[in-house]
């Protein structure tokens, strides 16, 4: 019966063919480490938030008068609707925090150098709709922290001299967080990211697999070195086959993911539920301490130091332009960042800086 | 040639792009402070809740300097009362309109100002319907309506600084300005089961919230129990609390299996998921023997 169904199989699409020529005599670096493996790990998050979302939606109500009930009801009458929400909101956390991971390794080991570029902007889009996701999802819950939040991330384009009320007032569909906010937040976290998300990550696969993986600066296996005048496939001297040897690596660290997933639920249940989280949005009572989540601490505690508040808006999309367009302004060929102690220097810096404005965003008044 | 290279680099435009971005980011972290309230006015603004957030024509002249200095300590009372918590403004009880200040104190507008010693459980029996019913009934209340003399509602409760019943308000100090501490004595004991099980209901629920639980249903059930319990007690009459004690008790113990049951449903969601992680994190060891065993 299996034979047959094999036979079956093997006659239509030719899989021995595909596993052989594709997967196997697909090459990797053999000194690959586990950071090599984020990219899929994060896709692997995607994936999670995508059944737990669909099966969060059947439930969800996206309207200002019932959307925090739906989530309550999710949390407490559906069957497992807690399991569902709570997979989808640590999942979220974590794919974001795998994202954050996933650029440090790149640049550290140097990989968006060329031929790389697009895969490095590629990627980088993929945080921001990534981002977007995590926006237009938080609203979603419609409780008191999801509801101010969104208040002040809505607030932002108006930093922006003449345009800035008029887009500021199409993000929200008025003057302030209403449901119609509501609903525009849903359709863009359901109908228009998702198809974006997958369009930027079938490009950012097609480019990795298409160039090949890149080896790590001190690697034995290292690329031939002459310049990249024309495509060709990255080569390595030492190499294993991509199935079933890095497959495998793959696969261990999208269970290692779902453990700490499962950790998180089981030993840290509130780290993302904090109890505004689960008060319902009143829009006639601030509250008195508002933040945003971990990924936004950052950004948010910049602009609650900068004065001016174009300025520091200003700053922000610099920078965002910067990290995006990273791999042009860096074209030097090494990629040994140890040699190259100032941009060692200057991103070890902005990492301290981060961190440090993380914290103190999440501790200050 | 390490130094020259980082003179490279020094020199390269880019760089002195990113530096200055670097200096500025920085800049900004140690920028001087007072940002919070310009933060606030920036981006936590909203036009129609601000009309909310600003102080009540009544709270303004009140805390003026032309205000009488024995009324100006008012607002500030009332800023931590438990009816500020609530919600309950200066106009629900005296009326007026706290909006516009040239009709504040206007009669038009329902204005009562300070009600009379008799007429104030009338003034708080506006909202507090049940208890004026029993208070009225009571010892306490025909005293008032008789005699001209018997306790009103601030008596016991305050007015402005209005705060959380807890039974602790029945004390010897505040009872004996009127009457001995005996028979109100008797009156705690017979509250002082059915309160407990308040209190702990009430923790309880606030460590549900803490667990990031929302249990409204049970907290409106018990502040419905609490509510015609506390009602009760108006009618200070031992008898009918202890009669009535086993019929409040059952509401609560109802909420109380309520709330053990959302308990242990937290409980099996750690178990499940420590399940889950136990099998994941397994499968990962498996996975990485296999990977081992391959290189």
């Amino acid at each position: 019966m299996w034979q047959k169904l094999k036979d079956g199989i093997e006659i239509r699409i030719g899989l021995t063919d595909l596993i052989e020529n594709r997967l196997r005599q697909y090459r990797v670096p053999s000194d690959t480490n586990i950071f090599y493996t984020l990219g899929i790990v994060t896709m692997a998050a995607y994936v999670v938030q995508a059944i737990t979302g669909y099966f969060l939606l059947m439930y969800y109500v996206p309207h200002s008068e019932h959307a925090f009930r739906s989530v309550q009801d999710i949390m407490t009458i559906i069957p497992f609707g807690w399991f569902v929400r709570m997979v989808h909101m640590v999942a979220a956390n974590l794919m974001v925090a795998l994202l954050f991971i996933h650029f440090i390794s790149i640049f550290f080991m140097g990989s968006y150098k060329k031929p790389r570029e697009i895969t490095w902007l590629a990627g980088g889009l993929l945080l921001l709709v990534t981002l977007a996701f995590c926006l237009s999802g938080y609203l979603l819950p419609w409780s008191q922290r999801s509801y101010w939040a969104t208040t002040i991330v809505s607030n932002l384009p108006t930093a922006f001299p003449v345009i800035g009320d008029a887009l500021a007032n199409l993000l929200r569909g008025g003057d302030s967080v209403t449901g119609i906010t509501l609903t525009r937040f849903f359709s863009l976290h359901v109908g228009f990211l998702p198809p974006v998300f997958l369009s930027i990550v079938g490009l950012h696969i097609f480019l990795v697999w298409r160039i090949g993986l890149s080896v790590p600066p001190l690697s034995q296996s290292a690329e031939e070195e002459s310049e990249w005048t024309e495509f060709r496939h990255a080569t390595y001297s030492r190499s294993y086959p991509f199935y079933p040897n890095f497959l495998l690596k793959e696969v261990s660290m999208i269970m290692l993911f779902l453990a700490v997933t499962f950790f998180i639920m089981s030993f840290m249940p509130t780290l993302f539920l904090p109890e505004a989280a689960t008060t319902p949005a009143d829009p006639l009572n601030t509250p008195a301490d508002i933040k945003p989540e971990w990924y936004f601490l950052a950004p948010y505690q910049m602009l609650k130091m900068i004065p001016n508040k174009f300025l520091g808006i200003s700053l922000q999309i610099i920078a965002i332009i910067v990290f995006l367009f990273w791999p042009f302004f860096d074209t030097r060929a090494e990629r040994n960042i140890m040699k190259r102690p100032l941009i060692f220097g200057i991103f070890l810096v902005l990492l301290a800086l981060w961190f440090l404005l993380t914290y103190w965003g999440r501790y200050s008044a | 040639m390490v130094l020259t290279n980082l003179l490279g680099e020094v020199l390269s435009v880019r760089y002195i792009y990113i530096l200055s971005l670097v200096i500025l980011v920085s800049v900004a972290t140690t920028a001087s402070a007072g940002y919070r309230e310009i933060f606030e006015k920036e981006f936590l603004s909203k036009p129609w809740s601000t009309d909310i957030v600003a102080e009540s024509a009544c709270i303004e002249c009140h805390t003026s300097e032309v205000m009488d200095e024995k009324f100006r300590s008012i607002p500030q009372d009332w800023r931590v009362s438990w009816h500020a918590q609530n919600n309950v403004s200066c106009h629900d009880c005296h009326g007026g309109d706290s909006e516009d200040a040239s009709m504040a104190m206007s009669h038009k507008r329902g204005f009562t100002g300070s009600p009379n010693y008799t007429d104030i459980p009338e003034m708080c029996g506006k909202c507090h319907i049940g208890i004026l019913k029993n208070y009225v009934e009571s010892g306490h209340g025909k005293a008032l309506i008789e005699e001209g003399t018997g306790p009103n509602c601030i008596t016991c409760h305050g007015s402005h600084n209005v705060q959380k019943v807890h039974i602790d308000i029945i004390n010897a100090q505040l009872c004996s300005k009127c009457h001995p501490y005996e028979r109100a004595k008797i009156m705690k004991q017979a509250l002082f089961l059915t309160e407990k099980k308040i209190e702990k209901i009430e923790n309880d629920l606030a460590d549900l919230r803490k667990q990031g639980v929302y249990p409204d249903r049970e907290e409106k059930n018990l502040f419905n129990t609490q509510a015609q319990f506390r009602t009760l007690f108006h009618t200070i009459d031992v008898t009918v609390v202890k009669d009535k004690t086993n019929f409040f008790t059952s509401q609560l113990n109802s909420i109380e299996d309520d709330i053990k049951g959302t308990f242990e449903e937290l409980s099996f969601r750690k178990k499940f998921s420590t399940f889950l992680m136990l099998i994941f994190a397994g499968t990962w060891a498996i996975v990485t023997l296999i990977i081992r065993s391959k290189d």
